[in-house]
């Protein structure tokens, strides 16, 4: 076997440089074989995902997966659960500064996005490019997603693979809100009505930090501005009008604005119980979820504000020091493709919006995503605002804490 | 006597051996903890950083509160149990608590208080009209009272149960028995005897199990995530969230906040120990008042139990069935007593992620046999200079702040390349076990009547007879449940399990906490439940295992 495939690879290299097409080194291989290689080499590995675990859903969501990669080819996939992505930063970090050379890490997949990719990829922390060369990023809707190539204005030079889509949404019983808010502005007017009934998740969650950016975009005088550093503007007189609508809205907030919940999955849990009036979240199928699961009533509705919210992409990297990074490629790719992001989209397993292109799709492929918009979910989609360079994420924070902690 | 000398000799190198098996370990941790804060400009990033302060207070307050109540607590009950001779019926509830992990616990106490909580349920709307919940403060209360009861509820049944090891101890109880005779011979009352006479001397002797209180109390993580405040928090959770930031320097600064920690630990012992020197100054000056000569209890010497333990128990009981109708819940709104919808969900949840369980229950049931093989060993063999010598190095993952200690311990495991392993973990557990099975079982141990081995020597019997046939059949209940302790604190680990599992390995601790902090009720509550169900298994089987042999009468 391995002989005829060595042998068949010099023959596709010999008629590459004979045609003249491409001048391609004798070691190259072509993309289709170096693939298939790389598919060899990973059958047998145990890739480990270091993915968030705080949703049930997305866990079992990665049980199938795990099932299918092990019939499929042959990897075993082991689901760290972690809670916050920062501490695989921090872990991979540690194992760099231990003097840990590639292939002697712990971590070989890892969901990431933002300041944690761009952390990672500043630090020389991530495997050289290899998403681009996925056998199903063709799929990718590059061009209707752009954020599928730019991480929070960080360019994602093929070091992480987009894996869903995300944009921040809101949801609450439409039998207590029959009216719900359409703008940051809305929101103040409703919580100075109902005091005490609102609130966002502490920053640095990830959510809360979303609401605080959405804010920003609501009330930042020039839209991008947000696209640069922040390095490269006056972050005091572009903040300025931020912190004014949030002093103005924090006492009407609960508690007083003095505490926040710590996720978001704590204020749904609230809103369920009716302590709070609406929830957050970045998932805007996620309520449409949570009615399946009978946590919440039917009654419960969501929206985006009407001119649009905060949107984002969310990502697999691979650390340079992956114990199994042939593998880490191969679930990257099935995570890419259309069964796999299907099921993913599909509300009974997840829910997650797909990155895929669906008109780029083979016909039979495309048929496995559901044509019309399910009870439950966002009924009028807003346009997806694209998120401030993620730069601006720590000094946001650090102001925020600096502020009100 | 010339045999003598190498049996000496062999016995010296194993105890030597394990010495070094224990000591060595500790000490590196302990150094490697305490090296990371020799960096000075840790320091100074801490000192700008301004919620630092305020949640130091929060710390000592809540820390220093819950010890002095549960203290008082444990005090007030064991007075009451030694005196009505209920001391018995008194810790036989005791298993239940002890093993209730202090995360779960919190958990169901959360679901017991919140404003949508079951507490105002069961009283709205017909009491007090709310058609929502209110808008109180009264979970991660800024005050930290919520912190201060969880805590208290836990750490009474410990210091009861500590306090239980020692009044087990033949020669202590007969001694102290008839010296509360003897005072109340002289008039005293029987209440008035104890404080006198036997308080004194047991108090004396939970100078360990208290420290390991206030040092728990003031550096309490995963608990204080649950309950604790929030802005700020203590300083423990701050400096846990500063050891898991991405930024080294700030992650330096999480370590000096430890430091901190260490710092306010001890002195907040020394405070402690100057209030009691003082406390037993004023007690010896006897004014001869003799106390209320007789009293009703004294008439029926076993009556009822006492009503704050009956408080205690009816807390407990409330917190296990939150947790179990929390696990099935579905839609549930306020001021609904009942869930509206059942699921199972999320017990199917659990059940799909059996490995976190067997994970658990492997690491606690490998670490508490080596930390009680290893403790036994030591008692037996140890000179006990030695042994007084190494206390307080043992007792250091008891004392020293887990947000530190776990910097040191990830440390160790990095240089042994260790992190992630299941090897690294199970040390890692063991150490934080044997301090437990060691205080748990050495009363008992070295309170063993020194006469059984002479009897059995005049018989001609060896040691090993002496071991296996008297000794540990005797101690069986002392070593089945200093085994359930350790299972107990293996289980309810959260900080060592996270740092050296390296996100590896989950245990239903590590679970529970994670999913508490994502605040969905069912899933938490049946990890929470199971959190509680291994340990208390364990310790009912300790219980079985440790019960006394009876005879039945000879049928014809």
């Amino acid at each position: 076997m391995t002989t005829f495939s060595l042998s068949r690879r010099e023959i596709l290299t010999i008629a590459g440089s004979a045609t003249g097409a491409a001048i391609t080194p004798a070691w190259a291989q072509s993309p289709a074989t170096a693939w298939t290689n790389l598919e060899k080499a990973a059958r047998g590995q145990t890739v480990y995902f270091n993915a968030w675990a705080g949703s049930e859903t997305t866990n079992a969501y990665l049980q199938w997966v795990a099932a299918e990669v092990q019939t499929a080819y042959g990897i075993k996939l082991e689901h760290v659960k972690i809670t916050d992505t920062a501490d695989v930063v921090k872990r991979v970090r540690a194992e760099k500064a231990a003097g840990r050379q590639a292939g002697g890490g712990t971590v070989d997949l890892v969901w990431i996005n933002g300041e944690n990719f761009a952390a990672m990829k500043r630090d020389s922390l991530l495997l050289a490019p290899w998403a681009d060369a996925l056998p199903n990023f063709k799929y990718v809707d590059t061009v209707g997603k752009p954020t599928t190539l730019n991480d929070f204005s960080v360019p994602t030079d093929g070091q992480e693979s987009p894996w869903g889509m995300a944009q921040f949404t809101l949801f609450a019983d439409s039998k207590r809100l029959p009216q719900p808010p359409q703008s940051m502005a809305e929101l103040l007017a409703l919580a100075r009505r109902q005091p005490g009934r609102i609130s966002y998740p502490r920053l640095p969650d990830f959510t809360g930090t979303t609401f605080v950016k959405q804010a920003l975009l609501e009330h930042v005088a020039d839209a991008s501005v947000l696209a640069k550093p922040p390095a490269d503007t006056d972050f005091a007189k572009v903040t300025a009008p931020l912190w004014q609508f949030l002093d103005a809205l924090h006492p009407h907030l609960w508690r007083g604005g003095k505490q926040f919940p710590q996720s978001p999955t704590a204020i749904r849990q609230m809103m369920a119980d009716g302590e709070l009036l609406l929830a957050l979240t970045f998932n805007p199928n996620e309520p449409a979820n949570e009615i399946a699961a009978k946590r919440l009533p039917a009654t419960v509705t969501s929206w985006q504000f009407a001119k649009g919210t905060i949107g984002n992409t969310h990502f697999v990297a691979i650390p340079y020091n992956a114990q199994a990074a042939a593998g880490a490629q191969v679930v990257a790719n099935f995570l890419l493709s259309a069964k796999a992001q299907a099921r993913k989209a599909d509300i009974r397993h997840w829910g997650d919006p797909t990155v895929l292109d669906l008109s780029k799709l083979p016909a039979a492929e495309r048929a496995l995503f559901p044509s019309q918009p399910l009870p439950g979910q966002v009924a009028k989609p807003a346009p997806t605002l694209p998120e401030p360079h993620a730069a601006w994420v720590e000094p946001v924070e650090k102001e925020w804490a600096k502020r009100y902690l | 006597m010339g045999q003598k000398v190498p049996v000496t000799a062999i016995r010296l190198f194993w105890a030597t051996t394990l010495l070094l098996l224990a000591g060595g370990p500790l000490l590196t941790t302990a150094a490697l903890a305490l090296g990371a804060l020799l960096d000075a400009t840790a320091w100074r990033a801490l000192w700008h950083e301004p919620p630092w302060l305020s949640a130091l207070g929060l710390t000592l307050w809540t820390g220093l509160a819950s010890t002095a109540l549960a203290w008082w607590l444990s005090a007030a009950l064991l007075a009451q149990g030694f005196v009505r001779q209920s001391l018995g019926r008194l810790l036989r509830g005791l298993p239940v608590m002890l093993a209730t992990p202090h995360a779960a616990f919190a958990i169901g106490l959360v679901f017991l208080l919140a404003p949508s909580g079951w507490l105002l349920r069961a009283l709205s709307p017909w009491l007090t009209a709310f058609e929502f919940p209110p808008p109180w403060a009264t979970t991660q209360d800024p005050w930290g009272l919520g912190l201060i009861a969880a805590l208290t509820a836990k750490e009474v049944p410990f210091l009861l149960w500590t306090a239980a090891t020692q009044l087990q101890r033949d020669d202590l109880r007969q001694r102290w028995r008839s010296e509360h005779a003897l005072a109340q011979t002289l008039g005293y009352s029987p209440q008035r005897a104890f404080w006198r006479v036997v308080w004194p001397q047991l108090s004396a002797r939970l100078w360990w199990p208290l420290l390991a209180v206030l040092a728990y109390g003031l550096t309490v993580v995963d608990m204080a995530l649950v309950i604790g405040p929030a802005s700020p928090p203590t300083l423990a959770v701050l400096a846990w969230q500063w050891l898991q930031d991405a930024d080294l320097a700030v992650n330096a600064q999480g370590a000096a906040a430890g430091g901190v920690l260490t710092l306010a630990l001890l002195g907040a012992a020394l405070l402690w120990r100057g209030l009691q020197r003082l406390h037993r100054l004023g007690g010896q000056r006897l004014n001869g008042q003799r106390g209320v000569a007789s009293m009703p209890a004294n008439a029926q010497p076993s009556a009822g139990l006492p009503a704050s333990y009956l408080l205690l128990a009816g807390l407990y009981g409330a917190v296990l069935l939150a947790l179990a109708v929390g696990s099935v819940a579905g839609v549930w709104p306020f001021p609904s007593v009942w869930p509206e919808t059942v699921t199972w969900q999320a017990w199917h949840r659990v059940w799909d992620s059996r490995s976190t369980v067997g994970t658990t229950l492997g690491l606690a049931l490998a670490s508490a046999a080596l930390a009680l093989a290893w403790s036994v060993a030591w008692l037996e063999l140890a000179p006990r200079r030695w042994d007084t010598a190494l206390r307080p190095v043992l007792y250091l993952p008891l004392v020293l702040p887990a947000v530190l200690w776990v910097v040191g311990l990830y440390s160790l495991a990095l240089q042994w390349r260790l992190e992630g392993q299941w090897l690294g973990l199970l040390l890692a557990h063991t150490y934080m076990v044997l301090p437990y099975v060691l205080l748990a079982l050495s009363p008992a141990y070295l309170g063993f009547d020194a006469r059984y081995a002479q009897l059995n020597a005049s018989l001609g019997h060896g040691p090993w007879h002496f071991l296996w046939r008297i000794k540990w059949p005797l101690l069986r209940r002392a070593l089945a449940a200093s085994a359930a302790v350790g299972f107990a604190v293996s289980v309810a680990q959260y900080l060592p399990t996270l740092y050296i599992g390296a996100g590896r390995f989950s245990s239903v601790t590590t679970e529970a906490v994670n999913l508490a902090a994502g605040g969905q009720r069912s899933l938490t509550s049946a990890y929470a439940g199971l959190q509680f169900l291994l340990p208390v298994l364990a310790f009912a089987l300790a219980a079985w295992l440790g019960a006394p042999r009876r005879f039945k009468p000879a049928h014809p």
